[in-house]
Order: C-alpha cells, then sequence, then structure tokens
C-alpha cells in the first residue's frame, strides 16, 4: 500500500504532501534538516525551535523508553537538543542523515543517564496510558514520521526473534554483547551473529530511509 | 591502521559499535580506530549500520514532551544569543561595552586579590587555631587518663616530704599498681643550677636504690612527670629525690631533696 494511502485524515489537508512519494518527501525533510543545522551553527534560534518542532516526540519516545520516567526523559530531551545547537557546526553530513545524528545523541544520553542513577527500576510511568495526541494529527512533517514508523514497524516483523531481542537489548537498554551472552545464557559468538545479522536485516529492510 | 576491505570480522565489529554493545575498553579503542586512523571502511559500515539501527527509536509508542522542554530551550537559547548580540553591535557601543567590560574585569581581579589575601591570613588564623586545638586535644586526652589513673582503687598514693630546709617542698606519687605507673607531682622545689639535677629515686626494701627519673622543675619549683614502674622493683620501702649532677647519677651521690616511706 502507497504511504500516503495510510495517512490519518487531518494530513490531507496539506495537499502538497499528498501527492509527493513518501521517499522523495523524505529527501526534501532531509535537505531541509541540513539547512536547520547551518541555521543553529549561526546561531539562529528560530531553526532550534523548528528542529525540535520536527523531532522532540520521536526522540522523547526513544529517551523515554530508555529511561523510563518523565522527568529524567525531559531532562535528557533539552540536554539533547541543546548539544544539538552547540555542536551543530560540528555537524559532519557524511557520517549520515540529521534525523540519526539526532537518535544517536539522545541514545547515547539517554544510557548515560540510566547508567549514572539507576533509575530503571522506576519505570511506573510505562503502566499509564499516553495521553499525548495519536501520531500524525501535530506536526506538519508527520506524514514522513509517521511513513517511517510503519516501515521500521513492518522490518521488525520480518527480524527474527532472537536477533530482535538481542538488538533491543544493546540499543535500549546500553547492555555489552557479553552482558546480553550472560542475560540470555548464550555462546558470546551467539550473541554477535544476532547482532550482525540483525543490523544488517535492518539496514536492508529500511534501506530507502537511510 | 587503515583497512582496504570490508571483511566478516570488521562487519561484526562495526555492528556491535553501532549497537552500542561493546563493552567500555573495546569501544574506546574502536573509536579510537574510527577517528584518529579515519578508516574509510569502517567509518562507512559504521555509519550506515547506526542510522539503521538508530531507526529502532520509531518502533517505541509515541510521547510527547510537557511544553516546558521547548520553554527551557528557547531560554538557554536566548540567553546565548543576547551574549553574542552584545558582542556584535556598532565599533562605538562595543568600544563602550568593551571598556565597562574591561573596567569590570579589573575591579573584579582588585578585589579577588583582595579577597584571595585575606583569605590568606584567615588560612594562617585557622591553622594556627588548629594545630592549637590539637594540642589542647592531646592535654585533655592526658588529663583523662591522668584522672581515670589517679582516681582508680587500685592507686596507692606517696607522700614526700621537703628535707634540709626545704621544708615547704612538697612531692606526692600517685602508684598505679595495676598499670605499673607512678604519676609524679612536685612543687615548691628550689631551682637548680644549671649544672644539677634532681633525681628520683626507687628505694627497694633490700638492694641499691634504682634511678627513677631526672628531672629539672619549672621556675615555680613544679613538675609533672608518668613514670613506668620496672619489673625488677617488686618490694618498696621509699622514694626518694637527690640533688645530682647534671644528666643525675647511677646511684645516689647528692643530698635529699624529698623523701616519702611505703
Amino acid at each position: 500500500m502507497p504511504p500516503h494511502q495510510l495517512m490519518p485524515a487531518t494530513i490531507s489537508k496539506v495537499p502538497q504532501l499528498v501527492t509527493i512519494p513518501a521517499v522523495m518527501h523524505d529527501e526534501r525533510v532531509e535537505r531541509e534538516d541540513r539547512e536547520l543545522i547551518l541555521r543553529m551553527a549561526s546561531r539562529d534560534a528560530n531553526a532550534l525551535d523548528a528542529f525540535y518542532t520536527r523531532y522532540n516526540r520521536v526522540a522523547f519516545s526513544l529517551i523515554f523508553r530508555i529511561v523510563g520516567n518523565r522527568q529524567d526523559a525531559e531532562d535528557v530531551l533539552t540536554d539533547v537538543f541543546w548539544q544539538v545547537w552547540q555542536q551543530s557546526g560540528r555537524y559532519d553530513s557524511t557520517r549520515g542523515k540529521p534525523i540519526a545524528w539526532l537518535l544517536t545523541i539522545a541514545r547515547t544520553r539517554a544510557i548515560d543517564c540510566i547508567r549514572s542513577n539507576q533509575r530503571q527500576q522506576t519505570r511506573t510511568e510505562e503502566l499509564e496510558p499516553d495521553r499525548s495526541p495519536a501520531i500524525g494529527t501535530v506536526e506538519h512533517d508527520s506524514f514522513v514520521l509517521a511513513d517511517t514508523r510503519r516501515a521500521v514497524q513492518e522490518a521488525l516483523q520480518t527480524l527474527p526473534e532472537q536477533q530482535k531481542i538481542a538488538l533491543e537489548m544493546a540499543y535500549f537498554q546500553g547492555m555489552s554483547h557479553s552482558e546480553i551472552a550472560a542475560a540470555l545464557g548464550q555462546p558470546l559468538g551467539t550473541v554477535k551473529d544476532r547482532i550482525r545479522n540483525g543490523m544488517i536485516h535492518l539496514r536492508k529492510q529500511l534501506k530507502a530511509y537511510l | 591502521m587503515r583497512h582496504e576491505q570490508l571483511t566478516d570480522d570488521l562487519q561484526e565489529q562495526a555492528s556491535l559499535y553501532a549497537a552500542g554493545a561493546m563493552a567500555e575498553s573495546q569501544r574506546r579503542e574502536y573509536a579510537r580506530h574510527l577517528e584518529e586512523d579515519q578508516c574509510a571502511v569502517c567509518l562507512s559500515e559504521v555509519n550506515e549500520l547506526q542510522t539503521a539501527v538508530s531507526m529502532l527509536a520509531f518502533s517505541t509508542p509515541s510521547r510527547s514532551p510537557s511544553p516546558t522542554v521547548r520553554e527551557r530551550l528557547r531560554e538557554q537559547a536566548r540567553s546565548v544569543n543576547s551574549v553574542s548580540s552584545i558582542r556584535s553591535r556598532s565599533p562605538l557601543r562595543r568600544f563602550w561595552v568593551d571598556l565597562i567590560a574591561g573596567a569590570a574585569a579589573v575591579g573584579a581581579l582588585v578585589f579577588a586579590l583582595a579577597v584571595t589575601r585575606a583569605n590568606t591570613e584567615l588560612r594562617r588564623l585557622a591553622d594556627s587555631l588548629n594545630s592549637r586545638i590539637a594540642q589542647l586535644e592531646i592535654q585533655l586526652s592526658q588529663s583523662r587518663t591522668s584522672l581515670i589513673s589517679l582516681t582508680s582503687p587500685e592507686v596507692r598514693i606517696v607522700d614526700l616530704r621537703g628535707q634540709r630546709g626545704n621544708d615547704r617542698a612538697r612531692g606526692r606519687i600517685f602508684w598505679d599498681q595495676s598499670k605499673r605507673k607512678w604519676f609524679f607531682y612536685v612543687r615548691d622545689l628550689p631551682q637548680l643550677p644549671a649544672d644539677k639535677s634532681y633525681q628520683l629515686w626507687f628505694v627497694p626494701a633490700s638492694g641499691n636504690p634504682i634511678s627513677a627519673v631526672v628531672f629539672n622543675t619549672e621556675s615555680d619549683g613544679s613538675t609533672e612527670r608518668q613514670i613506668d614502674v620496672p619489673e625488677a622493683v617488686v618490694i618498696l620501702k621509699a622514694a626518694a629525690v637527690t640533688t645530682e649532677p647534671a644528666g643525675g647519677m647511677p646511684q645516689p651521690t647528692g643530698q635529699f631533696a624529698l623523701l616519702g616511706a611505703l
């Protein structure tokens, strides 16, 4: 099914988004992201605001998934976007897309947070219903993010369960391969293979989005 | 070292690094390889895999942060920009800003120097007071030990009286028999010339006296000493203080200054 047929009704009010294929739209977003980073490097606070508007939800969702409570997640989110603002002049486009850069920073800071305060056990809010607005109804670029989200979920469905578990333990819990091997009771080599094969599978499945 | 082509091992390394699954020491070493060696093969693989794995963020339930985060960021960015806007104003204005800032900096420097000097004085005073406190604590501890010993039921008290015209002189020994210690206190003994010393003796029931301590008094004729009683000293008939040549003698040679029977 083409991505634009999956869009929520509210998005269809933005005509230029309806007719553009997701991947092409994604390229345009990426170009705009690079421009925003350039503007941030010249200390344009509006660019920071726009970049935040685009990616605060996905970054926050990732951070929340790792740290497990809202207060810490919001503190880390602030640090992450502030780091983006401060390091925007050093962003190297050959190292990947801006969104990947942002999410790498977000993941790293979130893992640092749980390692420093060990508050992982207080994941009470995970059980609460999410009161935030539904995907694709708030930001003008949610179409791209929603399409990416769908693609990632499809890719994960085709990923063998054992590879998915090993990858998630590394990425979301910050566990090293030896810690994962010990936790799963599997040989180290097996865990390394699962991580490697899982990542190669993800890369192949999401090629159009990378 | 730069690699020429991607092998299975290199791909494994890149995937573990990108997933954040390396142990810290390995991670540092690999990061060094990427940064310092600028290995294009590994860099390219890491970048692609890192981008791929970062997409896992989209598999998490979607949540929104509270508006305060945006406000915080705006505030931080505003404060940075207000500083940089001051720096980018017109040359004349910048001259005055720089002048005021310079004067403020000089003022701050002078103030800092004054504070540093005052701090040094205070630190010296604090060191001196700390040293005095330490001395007093030692004295207090010794006094407590003495008091405990002097009030012990096992302590025997021996009074010594002045001899040969030293009628005012007095001495007292608190003999803690369980600890084999003498606490010896003297007052009103006449001061001796530099070539003389007082010497306290254990005087056993049989045999020769044994030297306990050689001492000189303070200007008021007083002194106090703690003396270990030797194992050889078992039954005593007296304690005596004689006047001896400076540094003391193996056996008494001078006149008695104080004497007390046990």
